[in-house]
């Protein structure tokens, strides 16, 4: 029977861990992910998992460790953050090269300098071009379904990529609330045995990884990888669909709230969302044609399924919790190219927010929406990209 | 009225007002209401004056920024009377509890607030006498369920309690809670807005 | 010729995992020579000299059929499938160090 508790996006996604049993756990602690390991190192040590936990010196550590257990044939999970994720940077590429389907949760922080432990998504969009497939979470409950789905979606033939399940950092981490946890055996059956290609242990079949490839063959080996995550967003949408078949929640590539009608867009990424909607509502009860629409897969990136949603969308605001100095901020470079091929393109414009923590609060949105409407009233954007809630404007 | 039942606590670093926050919540929750708690995210120093927030509500929370639209104000530690910060955003209908030994006409002259609804509770004394050491969180939810009754009765808390204490403590230990929150509800005093 | 043809990416391993093992013998190193090494048995004394030397073991060797000799193997050739023309060996043979006779000639390669 699955089952109603309080606990934290943390705590959530070691109790997911948990039920996936995975073979091995390479990893090393870091806030705000911190509470993932320690739950987890106890889950070992209380023997609930039959998990090898592999404690090490560093991330890039725990991330080679990863690559070595997993082309040694076992399913393979961890967990980190921000410079966390910096550290494993080589070993990311490595990993969705080698076609490595491992599974690892990014709590969202800011990179240093200055030194902040807060939320934004500078570390796992840096990482959008290492090969890994990006599913994003708004809250509890998702972070822990995409964890849950996130397994299936690596390890299907044809894929064969790790995934990367991100949430917000403290905001989501930290914070206790009520979600639903799925029955073990039932999380189990979903999952399924892991069926390993090429074990280096398989020694019959005696394989080697890792090899090195000359300009004669590296650009094929990495056309194949293009085409792999081609797949996962096939992959993404039947594992969603199986999972809403036995569980009941409904997930996409990303999620639509109220764009049918819509004239009025923000488009963002994670928990953010959930004041979006709250805002879309209160307008709604104006009869202000607003919307929301949240990117679950980053990457691969769903281009033409996104431009269809929003064919009737008049003005759209990106907000982007990351920074890409020189450049717009990431998410908005890949929506206004989803758009271009459209016949009547809406009006879009890019917002920084929330770096490093700040909190964006529910009068801010309604201000963005407020924004596009007078853009919308002018018939054009006057300022395509700023920041938001920052001193000195 | 907010679709989102707002609490902000105020305490120190090191007192339990987070585990306090979380208690009340999971206790709630357990009523069958969606539920929220978090910290003031920063740096967590020992003795500091620190933030929590919890939200109630029937529909689902999706909001998580920090809590603006009060309806209950919990001052864990007395010595924090003085601070700004207790009083900021309240509004004429948020309700205070108290923790204090002192009567609550003073507290609220202390506060310098005005209209709304104070209710003290011995909580250091009441977790002295039950446990020998001021943890005060017990007694405290005795006291936010005569509050705030329509959130949760005491009835109810005393179940969910049982429930969730005995998750982590002894028997014994899970009793002298229970007494507390009974204690809590009991003793104290209220100045009504 | 080359052993190898090379595949369009949709034949590739998964990862490029190599399943089989040993494979490096089908590289043919022979095919970047522009110099290539002539082993004259005449002259050659079997120190086995440039079989060590040699980074491709491009040397053939064979059993000495001379049972009284220490050395058990001699060389019958090179494997110019991948020999690369380092002219190591011939830098390296103790023959050609004389300067009067060479045990291994380098030549340019014949097109
Ligand atoms: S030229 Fe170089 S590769 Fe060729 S046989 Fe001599 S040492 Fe070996
Ligand atoms: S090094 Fe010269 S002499 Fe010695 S085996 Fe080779 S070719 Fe013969």
């Amino acid at each position: 029977m699955s089952k109603i508790v309080s606990i934290t996006g943390a705590g959530a996604i070691s109790y997911g861990m948990k039920q996936i049993n995975p073979d091995v756990v390479p990893a090393f602690p870091i806030t705000p992910s911190t509470q993932i390991v320690e739950d987890f190192s106890k889950f070992v040590t209380d023997g609930k998992v039959d998990t090898e936990f592999i404690t090490v010196e560093s991330e890039h550590s725990a991330m080679s460790a990863c690559i070595g257990a997993s082309v040694a044939g076992g399913r393979v999970m961890t967990a980190t953050s921000s410079a966390g994720m910096a550290l494993m940077w080589e070993m990311l590429y490595i990993a969705a090269s080698m076609r490595q389907p491992i599974i690892m949760t990014l709590v969202n922080r800011a990179l240093s300098a200055p030194i902040n432990i807060h939320a934004d998504h500078s570390d796992s969009m840096g990482a959008r071009d290492s090969g890994w497939i990006q599913l994003y979470s708004e809250n509890h409950q998702e972070a822990y379904d995409n964890l849950i789905m996130a397994p299936r979606i690596a390890e299907k033939a044809g894929v064969r990529l790790p995934v990367m399940v991100c949430l917000d950092g403290f905001i989501i981490s930290h914070c206790l609330q009520n979600m639903i946890i799925e029955d073990d055996d039932k999380v189990k059956a979903f999952i399924g045995e892991y069926e390993d290609r090429h074990s280096v242990l398989d020694i019959k079949n005696p394989v080697s990884w890792g090899a090195l490839d000359l300009a004669d063959y590296f650009i094929e080996h990495k056309r194949a990888q293009n085409i792999a995550m081609k797949n996962a967003k096939d992959a993404i949408c039947e594992v969603s669909r199986d999972f809403s078949n036995v569980f009941g929640r409904k997930y996409k590539l990303f999620e639509s709230y109220k764009t049918d009608d819509a004239e009025k867009v923000i488009i963002a990424i994670n928990s953010i969302a959930g004041e979006i909607k709250e805002v879309v509502d209160k307008l709604r009860d104006k009869n202000e044609k607003v919307g929301l629409l949240k990117i679950r897969a980053f990457r691969p990136f769903p281009y033409a399924e996104i431009s269809k949603a929003l064919k009737n969308v008049k003005i759209i605001a990106v907000l982007d919790r990351s920074e890409s100095f020189g450049a717009y901020g990431p998410l908005f470079t890949e929506i206004r190219t989803a758009l271009y091929d459209m016949v009547d393109r809406p009006l879009i414009y890019n917002r920084i927010y929330g770096l490093g923590g700040r909190e964006l609060s529910l009068d801010l949105i309604n201000d963005i929406f407020q924004e596009s409407e007078n853009y919308l009233q002018k018939g054009k954007v006057e300022k395509i990209f700023d920041y938001i809630n920052v001193r000195g404007g | 009225m907010s679709k989102y039942f707002e609490i902000r606590w105020h305490g120190r670093g090191g007192q339990g007002t987070v585990t306090g926050a979380k208690s009340l919540a999971e206790a709630v929750q357990g009523t069958g209401k969606n539920i929220s708690a978090f910290p003031e995210y920063g740096p967590e120093r020992r003795g500091a004056p620190l933030k929590a927030f919890n939200r109630f509500s029937d529909d689902n929370i999706r909001i998580h920024t920090s809590v603006k639209n009060l309806d209950v104000v919990i001052i864990a530690d007395p010595t924090l009377i003085g601070n700004n910060a207790l009083t900021e955003g309240i509004k004429k209908n948020t309700i205070f509890i108290v923790n204090t030994e002192k009567p609550a006409v003073e507290i609220k002259k202390a506060l310098n607030i005005n209209g709304q609804t104070l209710f003290t509770v011995p909580a250091n004394s009441i977790s002295k006498k039950n446990f020998n050491k001021e943890i005060p969180n017990s007694a405290m939810l005795g006291t936010f369920a005569k509050a705030c009754e329509h959130i949760i009765s005491l009835e109810d808390l005393v179940k969910e309690s049982k429930h969730i204490f005995s998750k982590m403590l002894g028997a014994s230990l899970v009793d002298k809670n229970i007494e507390a929150i009974k204690e809590g509800y009991r003793f104290g005093d209220v100045v009504y807005g | 010729m080359d052993k190898y043809e090379l595949k369009p990416w949709q034949d590739l391993a998964l990862g490029g995992v190599i399943t089989q093992g040993g494979n490096s013998a089908d590289y043919n190193t022979g095919s970047w020579r522009t110099y290539k090494p002539l082993w004259d048995k005449k002259h050659c004394i079997n120190c086995l000299t440039c079989w060590v030397f040699c980074p491709e073991d491009a040397f053939f060797l064979t059993d000495n059929l001379k049972k009284e000799s220490k050395i058990k193997k001699k060389i019958s050739g090179i494997n110019y499938y991948h020999c690369k023309g380092c002219g190591l060996c011939a830098k390296e043979c103790p023959v050609n160090k004389k300067g009067k006779v060479f045990a291994i000639k380098i030549v340019k390669e014949s097109k």
